[in-house]
Formats: structure tokens, C-alpha cells, sequence
């Protein structure tokens, strides 16, 4: 016999958590293949969430934690150490998932929507391309932090960041913290992919270098890495000849780039949208299939966990009117925009069927700007032009807007002015 | 003769070679100015009346790298005894202890690593090729197209997946046509049976993503695809199940003769004392037969790097192909083609170029992209974002580029199964075969040889819960919790799976043991998520403690010291 509910939570991180706890008024399930829930917030001990959303300076954990605690007071049937194994799309409102458990071996339930709140993974040292030898001490910044927060043992003691997003940032202050080296964070752009406030806080206050436009561009030692050959690049990337340097380390940590853990909505068919690597999703973060959603990292890589949440909340507003049955139409209209002036836009279609046409806009510049504008057109007709003073790609950007009526061959258009 | 040679070798390498005859075989001695010269220098001296060269060339400046040799020395041996000593834990040792321990034999295979399978046979496409490479009457396509054909009955009884994909060789001209009895002719010659000419409409039904530059091509049934590393273990297993004996971390390094034969055998974990001493120690095969007293060929490695691809373009092929025209169907150094993997994967390589470190598994930007442009290009949809990881091998060749399967000239209890390279994974059962005869028909004249009783054929493997009906799947887990428990979310890997493998016949303790019984960590994340999880099971189920944990053996390790337990205090 297979057990029904309304709703399926897949993801168990702030995104499934807050998406879970807006479900009101129908059944709902959370699936979660780790052993507690908070998702990657629970290895992220340092502070800084939770400033728009709760207007406090909180740890990752003690973030997580204020869902957690209410989730323990909802009827929610939480599946923890549950791996998805296929799901089976039958038609609209009849979803079969196949589970996997140590309680309850396989097994099936069945469901009239998904939300998927799988977050993201991290781009590993092949996917770009590190050559040379590979002894252990290579590792992604998140299994660093993993090691570091979570087992509690230095994965290194010398070490070189390659990458400058976010996590390596974070990990080179906590890993010297810790008592380990750290010679300097090398960024193969000419600028870095973490945010400002990470820079200043945790590579300038240790004094930690952070090297532009170099990379790594070989790694040696046959049991343990012994070191790191370091060089600069010209503006295709190219190493230039006479740079190369070698440096002598432990550990080479990556932080080269986020993805979104796709596996599952790719298998099912879900149109992914090449710029984010997600799904494509539309105002209200409802995929390419109907009835199915999406929500948080696994959409696109957020930088605050405040929007995360956010677009469960979404999400789950929207799945209960579908649930309701308040039914409508997929009618897509495409977001158009270039991809010199922006890296991605979500939601990437507004589906004009809707009510609900208050629509929060998600974007990243392609490159740095400063006395920007950010135009919206409908039809050529500008209806947004926000002006901004810096636009920097890691740094998210939020624009609300409340689209009225769209017919079906509205040409809705993003476009960047510099002043 | 030699006259001839030496003044050759002069003339057009360099004129500090000198070149000696001794025994049957060749040996050069001088300093040259490049390793390039060095390997000219083997292949001009690699001729039909010689059975082999040992090139003692130098080259002024050129780093010495040694190979990885085992920290750990200890006395686990004591002048032990045994029937038979069989050094190197690759494919071919293990198959070699596999046949022999169908007989009552003290067998006894030491490798100097932390685990069997580290070298060539983890490093290589897993293809099983049909026969069509070697030249006809060579050992290389004796063993090929015999070891094709036992393949498959090892495959099956041994619970290792084996398919026969075939392989489609591929053409850009279509005069290829004009030759195509020549190819049939040499398939003939070699006898592995029928192949097939097809045009590229032909080939298109059946491969529907080839592009369109290829034009036409062969097609040879038997080709088949197997894990290698999977399959080097479960020999392995099978052989001490039945009653062999493995050592590792076991490093020979010494021999001692009485007259023409080994009488002790000296390891850094002590002495043995061997009946016959089987050399199949791959790269070292050289190293090996000099400390016996008996080389007359050198081992030089031929790297090759190879890339593997995500398995979600597993719908883009389902064979092997390859890839050939005019200009490198003779030369040593062609390379590449396209593996699909019975998982799923593709594998793309391997390249083929000469360098002079053994254990130099070290991977090169330049070599990468030329192997990634050449061969994607061949079929539609696949791209350089699809590569999850990529690795390199190095080949044993000899400078005669052929098998050496044979009993000692000048030592009268030892084999030497060397210069084992490609098609060397191919060949392994019937060289083990060989191997095993000539190891009997030497202790036949010092023990009365039976039949080991004990002897089965069959080992069960790891349950891969992946890939049972979902009733089973679910039967297995209700009676062992652990199955359900995924670890590994790129390969659904489970905690059970792994639990297995560390108390499997030859335990997996390092995380590449466990990834080679188990393919976790071997998905798209490489290991990113699973590698904490599955050090917290090994530190679970063995002795060992975290810092301990090891990648692959020796100074390996992972972690450093603990951050919560500060010097000095104690953890209480
Ligand atoms: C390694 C890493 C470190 C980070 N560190 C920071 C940081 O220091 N500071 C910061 O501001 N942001 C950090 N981020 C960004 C962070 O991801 C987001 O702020 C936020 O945690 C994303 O929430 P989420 O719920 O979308 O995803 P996650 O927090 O990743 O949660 C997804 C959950 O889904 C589960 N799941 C996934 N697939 C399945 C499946 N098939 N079946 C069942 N369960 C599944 C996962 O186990 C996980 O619990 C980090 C991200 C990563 C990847
Ligand atoms: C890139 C590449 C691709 C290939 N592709 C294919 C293919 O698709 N099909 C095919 O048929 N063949 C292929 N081959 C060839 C195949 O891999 C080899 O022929 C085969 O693995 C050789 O096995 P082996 O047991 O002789 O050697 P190895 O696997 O190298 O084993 C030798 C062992 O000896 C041990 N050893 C060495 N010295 C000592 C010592 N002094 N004391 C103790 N132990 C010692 C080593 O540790 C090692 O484990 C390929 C090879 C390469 C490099």
C-alpha cells in the first residue's frame, strides 16, 4: 500500500524548512537523506544569516535551528536518512516517489506536488581542470569545512585557496583560526566571486593575500600534496610564460564554484536553464512540470540564506493553491536579456496565466559596474529603472516588481545602462 | 652484427652509446643528451636476432624519481617457506594465484603497495579487445584472442559485470573500403573470428550519435568491456578464499642464489624462502629479473592519461570505439578511442607518449585537451563539462613491444611475465594459465602436485543493491539496516556496501580501496559529500583512528591532528 500525501519536501535545508512549514491546511512530507536536518548550514558555524529575515546576526546552526524547533511542533512526517531513488511523474497531481530508508528498506508514496530543496554542490578540482599529480589534501572548501566544523580535525596545515568565493573565504579565516597557514587565496578572474564584507573580514583582517588574474596550475606529491605550482594569467586565461612559482604546502582548497544538485529534476524531464544550471522556474517558483517546484540553492546559488527561505515561502504559498486546486494554465513568457550585461535572471519565465503578478526578481550583473541602471521593458516600454551604484556579479541583486496583465506575445526584457 | 649496430646507433643517436652483446641479449651503456635519444636507442637495438635490450642509457640532468617504496619494515617473514612466490598484485599476479591455487600449493603473493590493483590494472580502459592490434604471431596476439575468449567464464564466476560491446573502428576516407580485405585478412591471421565493413549509414543505425565525419568502419563482435580494478580483486579474493595468501606493503628488493637458482627472497618484512618465484611486478619487471641475475630487457613506461565522463551521457554509446587512420595505424604512440563502461561512463583515452618515470601518474594540460578535442569530436553531444575525473597510466613496454611469457634462461625456478602492456588486461587468464603450467612443470620436479580440494571457482562480490529487483533490494535491507543507508548519493553506494568491503577477503581500509570494491567516491562529486562519511565508517568497523585514515597507504593520510583536543589536556 502505498502512503499518500499532498505535498513532498525534498531537502531538509533552509529552503525545504521554510517551504514545509508555509504548507498549511494539507498533508505534507519531508524527505531528507542526511541524519539531522539545516541542510549545509549545518557545517557553517560562523555568523552573518539571518540579517534581513530575523534582523539578527546568527550562526548557520542557530539559523536552521528556529525552523527546526517549529517543525518539531507540526504533524509534518519527516523522512530523515532517505535517499530519492526515481520519481515517477504519472500525470498532474499523481507523482510516485521510490524511497529508500534503513527503517523501511523501499518503499513508495505518493504525491500531488514536489518541492525540491536540494541545494547545491561544489565544482571539484577535475571539473576545472587542476593537473598534475593527485595525492590527498586536494579538497573542495565545503569538505574543508565539513572536516574542520563537523569531524573536528584540520585537513591541513599549510595551505593555498584557489577561488575566491564565498566558502574558501570563510574557510581561510576559520583554518587559521585554527592554527593552520594560509599563503593566499588565487582568483584566475580579475576580480573576486566572493562578497565584499567576506573579503575585508576574513582574508584583509588575517592578512591573508588574495592574488588576482593567477591560478594553480599544478599540484605535486605522490602520498600527500608536497606543493603547488602558481602562475598568472593573461585576460583569455592563458598562463603567462615566466610567472610560474612554486609553493610549498599541505592542503589545496578549492572554492571554485557552486552547482545546483539538478540529478533529480534533470531525470524527470525539467527544463534547466544553462546560466543557472537549475531548473527554470516561474514567478512562483513552479518548474517546467506542472506541480512541481522549486526552491532555494538548488534554483540558484545564493549568497544570503534570508532570499533562500524566501523562495520556499514562495514556492509554498503557490503549491497550496495548486493543491486547492486553484488551477491555471502553463503559459510561459521568457525573461530576455543579454548575457554580457547579466549572468542569470530568475525566474527565468512568468507564466501570464497567474493571479499572482508580484513578482521578486533575482539577477547577477555579468561583470562590475558602478552608476548602473537596471531597466525592465515590457514591449520596449520601460516599467522599471532602478539606479545602482555598484553592481558586482557576486553580489545578489533583488528588485520587486508588480507586473499587471500580459498577453502572449509580451516581450519582457532586461537590460544595464551605465551612466 | 654488432659492429653494425653500434656504428648505427652512433651515427644516428649519439655518439656516446656503446653496445655490447651478452647472453642473448643487447645492453647499451653511455650518456646521451636527451631522454628522446635514449628511447631511439632501444628501438634501433630491438631486433629479431636479440632476445631483448637492456638500455643502460643516462642523460646528464634528468631527475632521478624513484618508485613508491613501503615505509613500514617488520618481521612478519622468517625465512617462511612457500611453493611459490608470485611478486606483483596487478592483474596478473592475481590471476596467476587464482589458477594456481586450483592445486595443494603454499602460494604466496606479495606487492609492495597498500593494496592489490595500484598500478597499470586500476589504470587502464577495462576493454577486453578483440585480437586485431597484435601482429599476427606474436605473443601479444596469442594471449589477446585467447584471453578474449576465457574472459567471459572468469567474469561469471567471479560475479564481476562483463559485457561484449564490440568495437567499431573508424574511418574518415571512404578509400578505407578499398582495404577492407586487408583488415580481414589480418583478423584471420590472428583468428578472432568474423568482422564486419560497414558504411556510415550502417554504423549510424546502430550508433546513432557518430558524426559525420566518419565515413566508415569495422566492426569486430568480441570486443568486450570489464572493470579492471574490480576484476583484479576479485581474483584476488578468490585465490585466498581458496586458500592463497597475500602480503602487502611487501617490497622485494634483494635475492640470494645458490648457483642458477633463487634460494631466499628479502622483503622489509623479512625473508622467504621460495620454491618458484613468479616475476610479474609490471613496471619493475626489469628491477625484478636484475636481482636475480637474469635481465635482458628494460621496462619503459608509456604514459597514457585518460578522461571519464559523467554517466549521464551514457545514451551517447554503447560500444567501444576507435579511432585510426593511415599515418598512426603503425606508430606506438597513437592512442585515444572511446570505452562505454558497464557502469555507464565513457572513458576517453588513453594518449600514448614515452617519459621516463614509472610511477609518474601526474596528468598534463596540453596532453588532456588534445585528447578531449580529438576524440569528443567523434561523437555528437559530448563536451569537455562532461569530464567527472581524469587519471593517467604507464604502460610496461619492452623495446620488442611483445609479451615476455617464458621460463628463465639461466635461473631454474623462475618465470618472468613481463612487458605486460596493452592488451595486457585482454590476455590476462590465458597468460595466468601459461603461467600456472610452467610454475607445475618446475615444482614437478621437487613436490607430488594434487588438486586443491578446497578449490572453487565461484566468489561471491559485494552486493551491489543498485542494481537488485526493488523486492530483493528491500528483503536485503530489512535483514541488514546498514543497506539501506546511502553513503555515496552519486553511485547509491550504501553504508552496508562499504562495511563490506572493509571486512571483505582482503580488507579495504584506504578510501581508494574502498572506491575500487565499492565505487564510492567515484561518482560526479568525487567523493565530496561521501569522504567524511565513509572515514567515520571505517574508524567504526578497524583500529584505526581518524588521522589515520588514508587515501591510498603510506603518509596519505587526510587529516590532521583533532581541533578539539588541545596539547597538553587531556580528552576526558
Ligand atoms: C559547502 C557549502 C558551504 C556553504 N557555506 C556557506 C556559508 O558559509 N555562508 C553562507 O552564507 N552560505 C553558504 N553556503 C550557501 C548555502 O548553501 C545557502 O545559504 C543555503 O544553505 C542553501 O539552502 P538550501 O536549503 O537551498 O540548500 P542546502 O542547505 O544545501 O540543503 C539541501 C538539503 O537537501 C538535501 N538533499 C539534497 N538532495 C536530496 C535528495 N535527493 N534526497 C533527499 N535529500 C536531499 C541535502 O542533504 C540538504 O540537507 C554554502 C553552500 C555550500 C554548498
Ligand atoms: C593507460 C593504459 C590503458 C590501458 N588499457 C588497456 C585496455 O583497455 N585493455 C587491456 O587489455 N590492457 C590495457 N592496458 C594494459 C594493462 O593495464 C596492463 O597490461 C595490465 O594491467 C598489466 O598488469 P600487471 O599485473 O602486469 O601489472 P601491474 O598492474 O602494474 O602490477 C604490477 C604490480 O607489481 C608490484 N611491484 C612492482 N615492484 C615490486 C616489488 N619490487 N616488490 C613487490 N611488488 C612490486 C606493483 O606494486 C604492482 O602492483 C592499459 C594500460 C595503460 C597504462
Amino acid at each position: 500500500m502505498m502512503i499518500e500525501y499532498d505535498v513532498c519536501v525534498i531537502g531538509a535545508g533552509p529552503a525545504g524548512l521554510s517551504a514545509a512549514l508555509q504548507l498549511k491546511d494539507c498533508s505534507v512530507c519531508m524527505i531528507e537523506r542526511e541524519e539531522k536536518p539545516g541542510g549545509i548550514l549545518k557545517q557553517c558555524i560562523h555568523d552573518g544569516f539571518g540579517l534581513i529575515k530575523f534582523n539578527a546576526e546568527m550562526t548557520g546552526p542557530e539559523y536552521s535551528q528556529r525552523y527546526i524547533d517549529e517543525l518539531m511542533t507540526t504533524d509534518i512526517k519527516v523522512y530523515m536518512k532517505t535517499f530519492v531513488s526515481n520519481i515517477n511523474y504519472i500525470c498532474e497531481k499523481n507523482i510516485q516517489i521510490e524511497l529508500i530508508n534503513p527503517e523501511q528498506g523501499m518503499f513508495q508514496i505518493k504525491v500531488k506536488s514536489i518541492i525540491f530543496a536540494t541545494g547545491c554542490r561544489e565544482r571539484t578540482a577535475k571539473q576545472v581542470f587542476i593537473h598534475g599529480e593527485r595525492p590527498a589534501g586536494i579538497l573542495t572548501a565545503g569538505s574543508a569545512q565539513y572536516f574542520v566544523n563537523v569531524s573536528g580535525y584540520l585537513p591541513c596545515r599549510k595551505c593555498v585557496i584557489l577561488g575566491s568565493g564565498d566558502i574558501g573565504l570563510i574557510m581561510a579565516r576559520r583554518l587559521t583560526l585554527e592554527g593552520a597557514e594560509v599563503l593566499g587565496v588565487y582568483e584566475i578572474k580579475d576580480s573576486s566571486s566572493g562578497l565584499q564584507r567576506n573579503i575585508a573580514q576574513c582574508l584583509e583582517d588575517f592578512n591573508i593575500p588574495l592574488h588576482l588574474s593567477e591560478t594553480v596550475i599544478k599540484t605535486h606529491g605522490d602520498d600527500r600534496l608536497t606543493g603547488v605550482t602558481v602562475a598568472k594569467v593573461d585576460s583569455e586565461f592563458n598562463v603567462i610564460k615566466g610567472t610560474e612559482k612554486y609553493l610549498e604546502c599541505d592542503g589545496l582548497i578549492l572554492s571554485v564554484g557552486l552547482i545546483p544538485e539538478n540529478e533529480l529534476t534533470k531525470e524527470m524531464g525539467i527544463q534547466i536553464d544553462s546560466h543557472t544550471k537549475g531548473p527554470i522556474v516561474d514567478q512562483n517558483m513552479m518548474t517546467s512540470l506542472k506541480g512541481v517546484f522549486a526552491c532555494g540553492n538548488q534554483v540558484h546559488v545564493n549568497d544570503l540564506v534570508d532570499y533562500v527561505s524566501k523562495s520556499g515561502e514562495i514556492a509554498a504559498k503557490a503549491c497550496m493553491e495548486y493543491i486547492k486546486g486553484n488551477d491555471y494554465e502553463k503559459e510561459d513568457i521568457r525573461i530576455k536579456f543579454d548575457d554580457s550585461e547579466f549572468l542569470y535572471i530568475v525566474p527565468q519565465v512568468i507564466n501570464r496565466q497567474n493571479e499572482n503578478m508580484n513578482v521578486t526578481f533575482f539577477f547577477r550583473s555579468s561583470r562590475k559596474l558602478r552608476d548602473a541602471y537596471v531597466k525592465i521593458e515590457i514591449n520596449d516600454k520601460e516599467i522599471v529603472n532602478k539606479s545602482y551604484i555598484a553592481l558586482n556579479p557576486p553580489e545578489l541583486q533583488v528588485i520587486d516588481i508588480a507586473l499587471g496583465t500580459l498577453s502572449q506575445h509580451d516581450n519582457i526584457k532586461f537590460k544595464i545602462n551605465q551612466r | 652484427m654488432i659492429k653494425e649496430l653500434q656504428s648505427k646507433l652512433k651515427k644516428s643517436v649519439h655518439q656516446g652509446i656503446e653496445c655490447e652483446e651478452k647472453r642473448k641479449h643487447i645492453v647499451l651503456e653511455g650518456v646521451v643528451d636527451s631522454y628522446d635519444e635514449i628511447i631511439r636507442a632501444g628501438y634501433l637495438a630491438a631486433r629479431d636476432e636479440y632476445k631483448g635490450v637492456v638500455n643502460r642509457l643516462k642523460v646528464d640532468g634528468l631527475e632521478d624519481k624513484s618508485i613508491r617504496i613501503p615505509t613500514l619494515s617488520d618481521h612478519q617473514f622468517k625465512d617462511d617457506p612457500c611453493d611459490v612466490l608470485v611478486i606483483g598484485g596487478g592483474i596478473i599476479g592475481c590471476a596467476i594465484i587464482r589458477w594456481l591455487s586450483k592445486y595443494n600449493l603454499d602460494i604466496l603473493l606479495v606487492d609492495k603497495e597498500s593494496d592489490i590493483a595500484m598500478h597499470q590494472s586500476s589504470r587502464n580502459d577495462g576493454m577486453v579487445h578483440p585480437g586485431f592490434a597484435p601482429k599476427p604471431g606474436s605473443n601479444k596476439a596469442v594471449y589477446n584472442v585467447k584471453g578474449n575468449q576465457m574472459f567471459e567464464k572468469m567474469a561469471g564466476d567471479l560475479e564481476v559485470p562483463f559485457k561484449r560491446v564490440g568495437t567499431y573502428m573508424l574511418f574518415e576516407h571512404y578509400y578505407y573500403a578499398l582495404i577492407k580485405e586487408l583488415f580481414f585478412r589480418r583478423a584471420e591471421h590472428n583468428n578472432m573470428g568474423t568482422i564486419e565493413f560497414l558504411f556510415k549509414d550502417e554504423i549510424l543505425k546502430r550508433e546513432p550519435f557518430v558524426t559525420d565525419k566518419v565515413k566508415c568502419g569495422i566492426y569486430m563482435p568480441t570486443t568486450a568491456v570489464c572493470p579492471p580494478y574490480e576484476m583484479t580483486v576479485a581474483l584476488a579474493e578468490n585465490a585466498v578464499l581458496n586458500g592463497a595468501r597475500v602480503s602487502l606493503e611487501t617490497y622485494v628488493y634483494k635475492m640470494q642464489k645458490d648457483k642458477d637458482k633463487i634460494m631466499k627472497v628479502y622483503t622489509n618484512r623479512g625473508e622467504i624462502i621460495p620454491k618458484v618465484v613468479i616475476n610479474c611486478a609490471g613496471l619493475s619487471a626489469d628491477f625484478i629479473a636484475e636481482l636475480a641475475d637474469d635481465r635482458f630487457f628494460t621496462i619503459h613506461p608509456r604514459k597514457g592519461q585518460i578522461a571519464i565522463l559523467d554517466k549521464n551521457k551514457a545514451d551517447r554509446l554503447d560500444c567501444v570505439l576507435s579511432i585510426i587512420d593511415l599515418k598512426t595505424m603503425k606508430s606506438r604512440t597513437k592512442g585515444g578511442g572511446l570505452v562505454k563502461t558497464v557502469e555507464g561512463n565513457i572513458v576517453v583515452g588513453p594518449s600514448a607518449y614515452e617519459q621516463p618515470y614509472k610511477e609518474d601518474y601526474s596528468t598534463t594540460k596540453e596532453d588532456m585537451d588534445e585528447l578531449l578535442e580529438k576524440n569528443l569530436s567523434y561523437i555528437k553531444g559530448l563536451s569537455r563539462s562532461d569530464v567527472i575525473t581524469y587519471t593517467a597510466g604507464n604502460r610496461a613496454a619492452t623495446y620488442k613491444e611483445d609479451f615476455i611469457i617464458e621460463k628463465s634462461d639461466y635461473v631454474s625456478n623462475l618465470i618472468h611475465i613481463a612487458g605486460i602492456q596493452s592488451p595486457g588486461y585482454a590476455s590476462s587468464p590465458a597468460i595466468a594459465e601459461k603461467a600456472c603450467e610452467y610454475a607445475l612443470e618446475i615444482l614437478k620436479e621437487k613436490m607430488k602436485i594434487t588438486d586443491n580440494e578446497r578449490y572453487d571457482p565461484h566468489r561471491k562480490s559485494i552486493p551491489r543493491l543498485d542494481k537488485f529487483p526493488k523486492d530483493m533490494r528491500s528483503d536485503m535491507i530489512m535483514k541488514n539496516r546498514d543497506y539501506g543507508h546511502i553513503i555515496c548519493r552519486c553511485e547509491h553506494i550504501s553504508k552496508g556496501e562499504i562495511i563490506d568491503a572493509i571486512h571483505s577477503p582482503i580488507p579495504a581500509v584506504t578510501l581508494d580501496a574502498i572506491k575500487r570494491r565499492t565505487r564510492g567516491g567515484m561518482g560526479r562529486c568525487q567523493g565530496g559529500f561521501c569522504t567524511p562519511l565513509i572515514m567515520e565508517i571505517i574508524k567504526e568497523e578497524t583500529d584505526l583512528k581518524m588521522e589515520e585514515i588514508s587515501k591510498k597507504g603510506k603518509q596519505s593520510h587526510i587529516l590532521y591532528q583533532s581541533t578539539r583536543v588541545k596539547a597538553g589536556r587531556n580528552d576526558d
